[in-house]
Protein backbone atom coordinates (compact mmCIF):
# COMPACT_ATOMS: atom_id res chain seq x y z
CA UNK A 1 0.00 0.00 0.00
CA UNK A 2 1.28 3.20 -0.89
CA UNK A 3 1.71 5.51 2.15
CA UNK A 4 0.43 8.59 0.87
CA UNK A 5 -2.94 6.53 0.21
CA UNK A 6 -2.52 5.36 4.22
CA UNK A 7 -2.09 8.61 5.11
CA UNK A 8 -5.32 9.77 3.27
CA UNK A 9 -7.66 7.60 4.64
CA UNK A 10 -6.27 8.08 8.16
CA UNK A 11 -6.59 12.17 7.74
CA UNK A 12 -10.49 11.52 6.11
CA UNK A 13 -11.29 8.94 9.10
CA UNK A 14 -10.48 10.96 11.67
CA UNK A 15 -12.00 14.05 10.57
CA UNK A 16 -14.87 11.92 10.40
CA UNK A 17 -15.14 11.33 14.12
CA UNK A 18 -14.32 14.82 15.02
CA UNK A 19 -17.07 15.51 12.93
CA UNK A 20 -19.14 13.27 14.70
CA UNK A 21 -17.85 14.33 17.83
CA UNK A 22 -18.52 17.86 17.02
CA UNK A 23 -22.20 17.59 15.96
CA UNK A 24 -22.64 16.08 19.53
CA UNK A 25 -22.02 19.38 21.25
CA UNK A 26 -25.51 20.90 20.90
CA UNK A 27 -27.07 18.05 23.05
CA UNK A 28 -24.93 19.06 25.94
CA UNK A 29 -28.12 21.07 27.26
CA UNK A 30 -29.31 24.10 28.13
CA UNK A 31 -25.99 26.76 28.10
CA UNK A 32 -23.28 29.21 27.13
CA UNK A 33 -19.86 30.42 27.33
CA UNK A 34 -18.17 30.25 30.67
CA UNK A 35 -15.05 32.33 28.58
CA UNK A 36 -14.83 34.03 25.54
CA UNK A 37 -12.79 31.27 23.18
CA UNK A 38 -9.00 32.42 23.66
CA UNK A 39 -8.43 31.09 19.90
CA UNK A 40 -9.90 32.30 16.75
CA UNK A 41 -11.64 29.02 15.00
CA UNK A 42 -9.38 27.60 13.20
CA UNK A 43 -11.26 25.85 10.00
CA UNK A 44 -9.94 22.95 8.09
CA UNK A 45 -9.33 23.07 4.66
CA UNK A 46 -13.30 22.77 4.05
CA UNK A 47 -13.85 25.72 6.37
CA UNK A 48 -17.11 24.16 7.48
CA UNK A 49 -15.72 22.55 11.03
CA UNK A 50 -14.99 24.12 14.40
CA UNK A 51 -11.12 23.29 15.61
CA UNK A 52 -10.45 19.95 17.82
CA UNK A 53 -9.69 22.06 20.46
CA UNK A 54 -13.21 24.37 20.37
CA UNK A 55 -14.68 21.07 21.24
CA UNK A 56 -13.09 21.31 24.64
CA UNK A 57 -13.28 24.90 25.16
CA UNK A 58 -17.42 23.65 24.90
CA UNK A 59 -16.72 21.15 27.55
CA UNK A 60 -14.60 23.73 29.88
CA UNK A 61 -17.37 26.24 29.64
CA UNK A 62 -19.99 23.74 30.92
CA UNK A 63 -17.41 22.41 33.56
CA UNK A 64 -16.64 25.58 35.05
CA UNK A 65 -20.77 26.41 34.86
CA UNK A 66 -20.73 23.22 37.02
CA UNK A 67 -18.21 24.61 39.45
CA UNK A 68 -20.24 28.13 39.96
CA UNK A 69 -23.41 26.12 40.16
CA UNK A 70 -21.89 23.95 42.78
CA UNK A 71 -20.62 26.98 44.99
CA UNK A 72 -23.68 27.84 45.17
CA UNK A 73 -25.24 25.15 45.93
CA UNK A 74 -22.82 24.75 48.85
CA UNK A 75 -23.50 28.17 49.49
CA UNK A 76 -26.94 27.91 50.17
CA UNK A 77 -26.66 24.33 52.14
CA UNK A 78 -24.02 26.40 54.54
CA UNK A 79 -26.67 29.15 54.96
CA UNK A 80 -29.68 26.22 55.81
CA UNK A 81 -29.71 27.37 59.58
CA UNK A 82 -29.32 31.10 58.86
CA UNK A 83 -32.07 33.50 59.74
CA UNK A 84 -33.66 35.55 57.08
CA UNK A 85 -31.54 34.26 54.26
CA UNK A 86 -32.48 33.52 50.58
CA UNK A 87 -31.21 31.37 48.67
CA UNK A 88 -29.43 31.77 45.32
CA UNK A 89 -29.09 30.03 42.16
CA UNK A 90 -26.65 31.09 39.43
CA UNK A 91 -28.45 31.52 36.15
CA UNK A 92 -26.81 30.34 32.61
CA UNK A 93 -28.02 30.82 29.06
CA UNK A 94 -26.80 29.90 25.78
CA UNK A 95 -23.94 31.56 23.91
CA UNK A 96 -24.30 30.72 20.36
CA UNK A 97 -20.94 31.05 18.19
CA UNK A 98 -22.10 31.20 14.35
CA UNK A 99 -19.51 29.41 12.23
CA UNK A 100 -19.03 29.39 8.25
CA UNK A 101 -21.57 28.06 6.61
CA UNK A 102 -20.79 24.29 5.40
CA UNK A 103 -22.44 21.81 3.09
CA UNK A 104 -25.85 21.44 5.33
CA UNK A 105 -25.95 25.14 5.79
CA UNK A 106 -25.72 27.38 8.80
CA UNK A 107 -23.28 25.60 11.58
CA UNK A 108 -22.86 26.80 15.27
CA UNK A 109 -21.34 26.02 18.65
CA UNK A 110 -23.02 26.53 21.84
CA UNK A 111 -21.30 26.97 25.19
CA UNK A 112 -22.45 27.88 28.55
CA UNK A 113 -22.56 31.67 30.09
CA UNK A 114 -23.50 32.64 33.22
CA UNK A 115 -25.97 35.13 33.03
CA UNK A 116 -26.28 36.63 36.71
CA UNK A 117 -27.76 35.07 39.72
CA UNK A 118 -31.29 34.55 40.93
CA UNK A 119 -32.38 35.55 44.27
CA UNK A 120 -35.15 33.45 45.82
CA UNK A 121 -37.03 36.06 47.51
CA UNK A 122 -40.14 33.68 48.69
CA UNK A 123 -40.63 33.82 52.80
CA UNK A 124 -38.82 31.40 54.80
CA UNK A 125 -40.72 29.24 58.15
CA UNK A 126 -41.51 31.68 61.08
CA UNK A 127 -39.72 29.95 63.64
CA UNK A 128 -40.71 31.01 67.35
CA UNK A 129 -38.19 31.32 69.64
CA UNK A 130 -39.82 33.46 72.54
CA UNK A 131 -37.03 36.23 72.56
CA UNK A 132 -38.42 39.20 73.20
CA UNK A 133 -36.58 41.40 70.68
CA UNK A 134 -36.77 38.63 67.66
CA UNK A 135 -38.77 39.68 65.23
CA UNK A 136 -40.49 38.10 61.90
CA UNK A 137 -41.58 40.00 58.73
CA UNK A 138 -45.02 38.29 57.35
CA UNK A 139 -45.19 39.68 54.20
CA UNK A 140 -43.24 41.67 52.20
CA UNK A 141 -40.27 44.10 53.31
CA UNK A 142 -36.97 44.49 54.99
CA UNK A 143 -36.17 45.89 58.54
CA UNK A 144 -33.70 48.80 58.07
CA UNK A 145 -29.91 48.86 59.76
CA UNK A 146 -28.15 52.07 60.42
CA UNK A 147 -24.83 51.03 60.10
CA UNK A 148 -20.82 52.49 59.85
CA UNK A 149 -21.59 52.48 55.66
CA UNK A 150 -24.94 53.82 56.07
CA UNK A 151 -28.21 52.11 55.60
CA UNK A 152 -28.99 48.41 54.98
CA UNK A 153 -31.56 46.15 55.31
CA UNK A 154 -31.68 43.11 56.38
CA UNK A 155 -34.64 40.29 56.55
CA UNK A 156 -32.42 38.53 60.03
CA UNK A 157 -34.92 39.64 62.58
CA UNK A 158 -32.64 38.29 65.82
CA UNK A 159 -32.15 41.61 67.49
CA UNK A 160 -30.67 42.59 71.22
CA UNK A 161 -30.54 45.52 73.45
CA UNK A 162 -26.93 47.45 73.80
CA UNK A 163 -25.56 48.68 77.08
CA UNK A 164 -27.64 51.90 76.24
CA UNK A 165 -31.05 50.44 75.83
CA UNK A 166 -31.45 50.47 71.95
CA UNK A 167 -32.58 47.66 69.71
CA UNK A 168 -29.83 46.80 67.21
CA UNK A 169 -28.69 43.41 65.04
CA UNK A 170 -26.20 41.19 66.77
CA UNK A 171 -23.72 43.11 65.48
CA UNK A 172 -24.42 46.46 67.22
CA UNK A 173 -26.00 48.48 64.35
CA UNK A 174 -29.45 49.95 65.60
CA UNK A 175 -32.52 49.03 64.16
CA UNK A 176 -34.40 52.10 62.94
CA UNK A 177 -37.41 53.08 63.69
CA UNK A 178 -39.97 56.04 62.17
CA UNK A 179 -38.13 58.13 64.20
CA UNK A 180 -34.33 57.30 64.15
CA UNK A 181 -33.01 54.68 66.53
CA UNK A 182 -35.66 53.09 68.94
CA UNK A 183 -34.62 52.85 72.83
CA UNK A 184 -35.64 50.84 75.67
CA UNK A 185 -35.40 51.71 79.23
CA UNK A 186 -34.88 49.61 81.93
CA UNK A 187 -38.47 51.00 83.38
CA UNK A 188 -40.13 49.92 80.66
CA UNK A 189 -40.41 46.05 82.07
CA UNK A 190 -41.58 43.77 79.23
CA UNK A 191 -41.51 45.27 75.71
CA UNK A 192 -44.55 44.43 74.01
CA UNK A 193 -43.87 44.60 69.98
CA UNK A 194 -47.26 44.98 68.01
CA UNK A 195 -47.38 43.67 64.28
CA UNK A 196 -47.61 47.15 62.97
CA UNK A 197 -44.48 47.69 64.63
CA UNK A 198 -45.15 49.48 67.59
CA UNK A 199 -42.82 49.35 70.61
CA UNK A 200 -44.66 49.95 73.85
CA UNK A 201 -43.49 49.35 77.76
CA UNK A 202 -45.14 49.71 80.81
CA UNK A 203 -44.73 53.80 80.59
CA UNK A 204 -46.20 53.81 77.28
CA UNK A 205 -45.09 53.66 73.59
CA UNK A 206 -41.34 54.04 72.81
CA UNK A 207 -41.11 53.48 69.18
CA UNK A 208 -42.53 52.16 65.98
CA UNK A 209 -40.28 49.87 63.93
CA UNK A 210 -39.96 50.73 60.19
CA UNK A 211 -40.35 48.65 57.40
CA UNK A 212 -39.05 49.30 54.15
CA UNK A 213 -39.71 47.57 50.63
CA UNK A 214 -37.65 47.72 47.33
CA UNK A 215 -39.39 48.08 43.91
CA UNK A 216 -36.83 45.26 42.60
CA UNK A 217 -35.89 43.01 45.49
CA UNK A 218 -33.51 41.09 43.36
CA UNK A 219 -31.50 43.95 42.46
CA UNK A 220 -30.55 44.59 46.02
CA UNK A 221 -27.16 43.93 47.19
CA UNK A 222 -26.12 41.35 49.14
CA UNK A 223 -23.37 42.02 51.65
CA UNK A 224 -22.62 39.31 53.99
CA UNK A 225 -24.11 39.64 58.11
CA UNK A 226 -27.49 39.15 56.17
CA UNK A 227 -27.24 42.54 54.95
CA UNK A 228 -28.37 44.12 51.75
CA UNK A 229 -27.36 47.57 50.43
CA UNK A 230 -29.08 49.43 47.63
CA UNK A 231 -29.38 52.77 45.56
CA UNK A 232 -33.33 52.36 44.90
CA UNK A 233 -35.86 54.64 47.12
CA UNK A 234 -37.67 52.81 50.08
CA UNK A 235 -41.47 52.73 49.99
CA UNK A 236 -43.69 51.27 52.65
CA UNK A 237 -44.60 47.48 52.07
CA UNK A 238 -47.99 47.14 51.32
CA UNK A 239 -48.72 43.83 53.48
CA UNK A 240 -46.32 43.35 56.19
CA UNK A 241 -46.82 42.42 59.88
CA UNK A 242 -44.57 41.54 62.60
CA UNK A 243 -44.41 38.39 64.42
CA UNK A 244 -42.57 39.13 68.11
CA UNK A 245 -40.67 36.27 69.57
CA UNK A 246 -40.49 34.91 66.00
CA UNK A 247 -37.42 34.78 63.48
CA UNK A 248 -38.01 34.52 59.91
CA UNK A 249 -35.77 31.02 58.97
CA UNK A 250 -33.68 30.23 55.74
CA UNK A 251 -35.55 29.71 52.91
CA UNK A 252 -32.65 27.34 51.89
CA UNK A 253 -35.27 23.54 51.53
CA UNK A 254 -32.20 21.21 51.84
CA UNK A 255 -34.14 18.50 49.60
CA UNK A 256 -34.08 20.56 46.50
CA UNK A 257 -30.09 21.68 47.19
CA UNK A 258 -29.04 18.41 47.15
CA UNK A 259 -31.16 17.05 44.34
CA UNK A 260 -29.73 20.23 42.36
CA UNK A 261 -26.25 19.13 43.67
CA UNK A 262 -26.77 15.41 41.92
CA UNK A 263 -28.01 17.36 38.90
CA UNK A 264 -24.71 19.07 38.79
CA UNK A 265 -22.46 16.40 39.89
CA UNK A 266 -23.73 14.04 37.16
CA UNK A 267 -23.30 16.62 34.29
CA UNK A 268 -19.97 17.36 35.46
CA UNK A 269 -19.52 13.30 35.27
CA UNK A 270 -20.99 13.63 32.00
CA UNK A 271 -18.99 16.40 30.43
CA UNK A 272 -15.95 15.10 31.99
CA UNK A 273 -16.15 11.59 30.70
CA UNK A 274 -17.09 13.32 26.58
CA UNK A 275 -13.48 15.68 27.13
CA UNK A 276 -11.70 12.23 27.80
CA UNK A 277 -13.52 10.64 24.68
CA UNK A 278 -12.62 13.38 22.69
CA UNK A 279 -8.89 13.57 23.85
CA UNK A 280 -8.44 9.51 23.79
CA UNK A 281 -9.76 10.82 20.31
CA UNK A 282 -7.57 13.04 19.22
CA UNK A 283 -4.61 10.80 21.11
CA UNK A 284 -5.69 7.90 18.39
CA UNK A 285 -5.61 9.93 15.18
CA UNK A 286 -2.28 11.32 16.49
CA UNK A 287 -0.84 7.83 16.22
CA UNK A 288 -2.25 6.99 13.03
CA UNK A 289 -1.32 10.25 12.03
CA UNK A 290 2.28 9.53 12.78
CA UNK A 291 2.47 6.03 11.72
CA UNK A 292 1.44 6.78 8.79
CA UNK A 293 3.66 9.36 7.74
CA UNK A 294 6.44 7.36 9.66
CA UNK A 295 5.98 4.07 6.94
CA UNK B 1 -12.40 24.82 44.55
CA UNK B 2 -14.22 27.32 46.69
CA UNK B 3 -17.26 24.66 47.15
CA UNK B 4 -15.31 23.11 49.37
CA UNK B 5 -14.45 25.79 51.91
CA UNK B 6 -17.98 26.92 51.74
CA UNK B 7 -19.39 23.38 52.95
CA UNK B 8 -16.84 23.17 55.20
CA UNK B 9 -17.59 26.92 56.91
CA UNK B 10 -21.55 25.56 56.71
CA UNK B 11 -20.30 22.02 58.79
CA UNK B 12 -18.04 23.89 61.48
CA UNK B 13 -21.37 26.34 62.16
CA UNK B 14 -23.32 23.28 62.16
CA UNK B 15 -21.08 21.93 64.68
CA UNK B 16 -20.87 24.94 67.08
CA UNK B 17 -24.80 24.71 66.88
CA UNK B 18 -24.81 21.30 68.30
CA UNK B 19 -22.51 22.56 70.69
CA UNK B 20 -24.76 24.89 72.23
CA UNK B 21 -27.47 22.62 71.97
CA UNK B 22 -25.60 19.96 73.72
CA UNK B 23 -25.13 22.06 76.70
CA UNK B 24 -29.01 23.58 76.77
CA UNK B 25 -29.76 19.76 77.33
CA UNK B 26 -26.96 19.53 79.80
CA UNK B 27 -28.40 22.03 81.55
CA UNK B 28 -32.38 20.98 81.42
CA UNK B 29 -32.47 20.60 85.18
CA UNK B 30 -30.29 23.73 86.15
CA UNK B 31 -31.66 26.16 88.25
CA UNK B 32 -31.82 29.40 86.40
CA UNK B 33 -30.45 28.94 83.63
CA UNK B 34 -31.29 30.53 80.15
CA UNK B 35 -31.46 28.27 77.40
CA UNK B 36 -29.21 29.73 73.95
CA UNK B 37 -29.41 30.18 70.69
CA UNK B 38 -27.09 30.10 67.94
CA UNK B 39 -26.78 32.78 65.51
CA UNK B 40 -25.79 32.76 61.98
CA UNK B 41 -25.01 35.21 59.33
CA UNK B 42 -23.23 34.64 55.60
CA UNK B 43 -20.41 35.26 54.79
CA UNK B 44 -18.99 38.40 52.24
CA UNK B 45 -19.89 38.40 48.68
CA UNK B 46 -17.78 38.62 45.80
CA UNK B 47 -18.58 40.27 43.62
CA UNK B 48 -18.32 38.45 40.31
CA UNK B 49 -20.25 40.93 38.01
CA UNK B 50 -22.13 43.36 40.02
CA UNK B 51 -25.84 43.65 39.86
CA UNK B 52 -26.49 46.77 37.10
CA UNK B 53 -23.39 45.70 35.33
CA UNK B 54 -23.42 46.59 31.82
CA UNK B 55 -23.46 42.97 29.68
CA UNK B 56 -23.79 44.25 25.92
CA UNK B 57 -22.00 47.52 24.00
CA UNK B 58 -25.61 49.06 23.82
CA UNK B 59 -25.74 49.69 27.21
CA UNK B 60 -28.36 46.47 28.51
CA UNK B 61 -27.93 45.71 32.23
CA UNK B 62 -27.40 42.49 34.23
CA UNK B 63 -30.66 42.95 36.42
CA UNK B 64 -29.19 40.44 39.28
CA UNK B 65 -25.58 40.61 38.76
CA UNK B 66 -23.47 37.15 39.90
CA UNK B 67 -22.81 37.20 43.18
CA UNK B 68 -20.72 34.39 44.99
CA UNK B 69 -20.92 34.05 48.67
CA UNK B 70 -17.99 32.34 50.59
CA UNK B 71 -20.41 30.39 53.43
CA UNK B 72 -20.94 31.23 57.04
CA UNK B 73 -19.97 32.14 60.37
CA UNK B 74 -21.41 32.10 63.94
CA UNK B 75 -22.97 35.60 64.59
CA UNK B 76 -23.25 35.41 68.02
CA UNK B 77 -24.59 33.19 71.01
CA UNK B 78 -27.56 34.71 71.82
CA UNK B 79 -29.57 33.97 75.91
CA UNK B 80 -33.34 33.45 75.74
CA UNK B 81 -34.02 35.46 78.70
CA UNK B 82 -37.22 34.12 78.82
CA UNK B 83 -39.22 33.09 82.53
CA UNK B 84 -38.52 29.66 83.93
CA UNK B 85 -41.21 27.26 85.45
CA UNK B 86 -41.56 27.88 88.94
CA UNK B 87 -40.97 24.73 91.10
CA UNK B 88 -42.23 24.76 94.64
CA UNK B 89 -39.56 23.17 96.80
CA UNK B 90 -40.80 24.69 100.06
CA UNK B 91 -37.06 25.28 101.68
CA UNK B 92 -37.51 29.05 103.15
CA UNK B 93 -34.33 30.07 101.70
CA UNK B 94 -35.27 29.11 98.32
CA UNK B 95 -35.87 32.16 95.95
CA UNK B 96 -36.93 32.61 92.98
CA UNK B 97 -37.55 36.40 91.06
CA UNK B 98 -41.14 36.06 89.05
CA UNK B 99 -40.37 39.28 86.37
CA UNK B 100 -37.17 40.32 85.51
CA UNK B 101 -33.73 40.97 87.34
CA UNK B 102 -30.99 39.34 88.86
CA UNK B 103 -29.78 38.70 92.81
CA UNK B 104 -26.64 40.16 93.16
CA UNK B 105 -24.01 38.13 94.13
CA UNK B 106 -20.44 39.56 96.34
CA UNK B 107 -17.48 38.13 95.24
CA UNK B 108 -14.80 37.01 97.76
CA UNK B 109 -12.85 39.62 96.07
CA UNK B 110 -15.40 42.42 96.94
CA UNK B 111 -17.16 42.73 93.02
CA UNK B 112 -20.44 41.41 91.86
CA UNK B 113 -21.77 38.95 89.88
CA UNK B 114 -25.01 38.40 89.23
CA UNK B 115 -27.47 35.33 89.37
CA UNK B 116 -31.47 33.98 88.48
CA UNK B 117 -30.64 31.25 90.78
CA UNK B 118 -32.09 31.85 94.23
CA UNK B 119 -31.41 28.31 95.71
CA UNK B 120 -29.93 30.09 98.67
CA UNK B 121 -28.71 28.61 102.51
CA UNK B 122 -27.01 29.76 105.44
CA UNK B 123 -23.42 30.27 106.18
CA UNK B 124 -21.29 29.53 109.29
CA UNK B 125 -21.97 32.95 110.13
CA UNK B 126 -26.00 33.12 109.75
CA UNK B 127 -25.69 35.19 106.22
CA UNK B 128 -28.11 34.26 103.50
CA UNK B 129 -25.05 32.94 100.53
CA UNK B 130 -25.70 31.04 97.68
CA UNK B 131 -24.68 27.26 97.25
CA UNK B 132 -20.95 28.46 96.41
CA UNK B 133 -20.70 30.26 100.27
CA UNK B 134 -21.19 34.13 97.97
CA UNK B 135 -22.78 36.27 100.33
CA UNK B 136 -26.00 37.69 98.62
CA UNK B 137 -25.81 41.40 98.41
CA UNK B 138 -26.91 43.57 100.86
CA UNK B 139 -25.59 40.46 103.28
CA UNK B 140 -28.10 39.73 105.50
CA UNK B 141 -27.55 38.23 108.59
CA UNK B 142 -30.29 35.84 110.34
CA UNK B 143 -29.82 35.70 114.04
CA UNK B 144 -29.29 32.15 115.87
CA UNK B 145 -32.15 32.12 117.68
CA UNK B 146 -34.71 32.91 114.95
CA UNK B 147 -36.75 30.03 114.18
CA UNK B 148 -38.13 30.81 110.51
CA UNK B 149 -37.26 33.15 107.81
CA UNK B 150 -40.00 34.82 105.53
CA UNK B 151 -39.40 36.68 102.49
CA UNK B 152 -42.00 38.87 100.97
CA UNK B 153 -42.71 39.33 97.16
CA UNK B 154 -41.02 42.66 97.85
CA UNK B 155 -38.35 41.15 99.23
CA UNK B 156 -37.77 42.21 102.58
CA UNK B 157 -36.13 39.38 104.73
CA UNK B 158 -38.21 38.36 107.75
CA UNK B 159 -37.46 36.90 111.09
CA UNK B 160 -39.80 35.25 113.69
CA UNK B 161 -37.47 35.32 116.98
CA UNK B 162 -39.15 33.67 120.17
CA UNK B 163 -40.58 35.88 122.39
CA UNK B 164 -41.46 38.69 119.68
CA UNK B 165 -45.18 39.04 118.43
CA UNK B 166 -44.27 40.53 115.51
CA UNK B 167 -41.55 39.64 112.96
CA UNK B 168 -38.57 41.80 112.66
CA UNK B 169 -37.05 43.05 109.86
CA UNK B 170 -33.74 41.85 108.76
CA UNK B 171 -33.07 43.71 105.72
CA UNK B 172 -34.15 44.22 102.32
CA UNK B 173 -33.07 42.27 99.40
CA UNK B 174 -32.47 43.96 95.72
CA UNK B 175 -32.99 42.66 92.30
CA UNK B 176 -30.80 44.76 89.48
CA UNK B 177 -32.05 45.05 86.19
CA UNK B 178 -29.79 45.42 82.49
CA UNK B 179 -30.30 47.24 79.71
CA UNK B 180 -29.16 44.47 77.71
CA UNK B 181 -29.33 41.09 79.62
CA UNK B 182 -28.02 39.16 77.21
CA UNK B 183 -25.25 41.11 77.19
CA UNK B 184 -23.83 39.21 80.12
CA UNK B 185 -21.04 37.47 80.58
CA UNK B 186 -21.64 33.95 81.68
CA UNK B 187 -19.17 32.91 84.01
CA UNK B 188 -20.48 29.13 85.24
CA UNK B 189 -22.07 28.18 88.64
CA UNK B 190 -24.96 30.09 87.39
CA UNK B 191 -23.42 33.49 87.69
CA UNK B 192 -23.38 36.41 85.18
CA UNK B 193 -20.99 39.26 85.07
CA UNK B 194 -21.48 42.80 83.64
CA UNK B 195 -20.04 43.61 80.46
CA UNK B 196 -19.57 46.71 78.44
CA UNK B 197 -22.84 45.35 76.15
CA UNK B 198 -25.29 44.58 79.31
CA UNK B 199 -24.43 48.60 80.23
CA UNK B 200 -24.30 49.01 84.11
CA UNK B 201 -26.49 47.12 86.68
CA UNK B 202 -29.79 49.44 88.15
CA UNK B 203 -31.30 48.23 91.53
CA UNK B 204 -35.00 48.64 92.59
CA UNK B 205 -36.43 46.93 95.04
CA UNK B 206 -38.41 43.89 93.98
CA UNK B 207 -41.95 44.37 92.70
CA UNK B 208 -41.55 48.03 91.84
CA UNK B 209 -41.85 48.98 87.80
CA UNK B 210 -39.67 46.86 85.55
CA UNK B 211 -38.59 44.73 88.43
CA UNK B 212 -40.06 41.16 89.24
CA UNK B 213 -41.63 39.72 92.45
CA UNK B 214 -40.07 37.44 94.89
CA UNK B 215 -41.14 33.94 95.35
CA UNK B 216 -40.40 32.22 98.64
CA UNK B 217 -40.37 28.58 98.92
CA UNK B 218 -39.48 28.44 94.59
CA UNK B 219 -37.21 27.50 92.72
CA UNK B 220 -36.87 28.88 88.66
CA UNK B 221 -36.65 25.80 86.32
CA UNK B 222 -34.06 26.30 83.18
CA UNK B 223 -35.92 27.63 80.29
CA UNK B 224 -35.07 25.39 78.47
CA UNK B 225 -37.29 23.10 76.22
CA UNK B 226 -36.24 19.69 75.75
CA UNK B 227 -38.83 18.77 72.35
CA UNK B 228 -37.68 21.84 70.71
CA UNK B 229 -33.61 21.06 71.75
CA UNK B 230 -34.08 17.57 70.53
CA UNK B 231 -35.64 18.72 67.58
CA UNK B 232 -33.13 21.45 66.90
CA UNK B 233 -30.09 18.80 67.75
CA UNK B 234 -31.74 16.61 64.36
CA UNK B 235 -32.11 19.44 62.68
CA UNK B 236 -28.46 20.41 63.44
CA UNK B 237 -26.94 17.23 62.57
CA UNK B 238 -28.60 16.57 59.27
CA UNK B 239 -27.54 19.92 58.05
CA UNK B 240 -24.15 19.02 59.48
CA UNK B 241 -24.53 15.55 56.76
CA UNK B 242 -25.71 17.56 54.33
CA UNK B 243 -22.77 20.03 54.58
CA UNK B 244 -20.43 16.85 54.54
CA UNK B 245 -22.15 15.03 51.48
CA UNK B 246 -21.09 18.78 49.49
CA UNK B 247 -17.41 18.34 50.45
CA UNK B 248 -18.13 14.55 48.83
CA UNK B 249 -19.49 16.05 45.32
CA UNK B 250 -17.10 18.48 45.44
CA UNK B 251 -14.29 15.97 45.87
CA UNK B 252 -15.89 13.51 43.15
CA UNK B 253 -15.52 16.31 40.51
CA UNK B 254 -11.89 17.12 41.78
CA UNK B 255 -11.17 14.10 40.77
CA UNK B 256 -12.86 13.79 37.38
CA UNK B 257 -11.18 16.82 37.27
CA UNK B 258 -7.75 15.12 37.56
CA UNK B 259 -9.00 12.04 35.91
CA UNK B 260 -8.99 14.64 32.92
CA UNK B 261 -5.64 15.19 33.07
CA UNK B 262 -3.97 11.97 33.00
CA UNK B 263 -6.36 11.15 29.82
Amino acid sequence: MRPCGRFRRAVLAARGRHARENRRIPRIGAVARALQPSCPNTEDQKGSRGAMHTTQLVYLSQGLAAYQSMEAISNNLANMSTAGFKREMPQFHEYVDQLKPGKHGAQSLSFVEPSGSWRDMRPGPIEMTHAPFDLAINGQGFFAIQTANGMRYTRNGHFTLDASGRITTAEGDPLQGSGGDISVSATDGDVHIAADGMVSGQNGQIGQVQLVDFPDDSALVKEGSGLYSTTQASQTPDNASLEQGAIEGSNVQPVAEITKMIEVMRSYQAVASMSETHSALMRTSMDKLTNATQS
Amino acid sequence: MRALSIAATGMSAQQTNVEVIANNLANMNTTGYKSQIAEFEDLLYQNVESPGAQSSDTGSLLPNGIQLGAGVRTAAIARVTTQGALQSTSNPYDLAIQGSGYFRVTMPDGSNSFTRSGNFALSAEGQIVTQDGYVVAPGIAVPSNATGIQVNAQGQVLAQIPGQAALQTLGQLELDRFPNEAGLNAVGSNLFLQTAASGAPQAGVPGSTGYGTIQEGYLEASNVDPVAAITSLITAQRAYEMNSKVVTAADGMMQQTAAMAQG
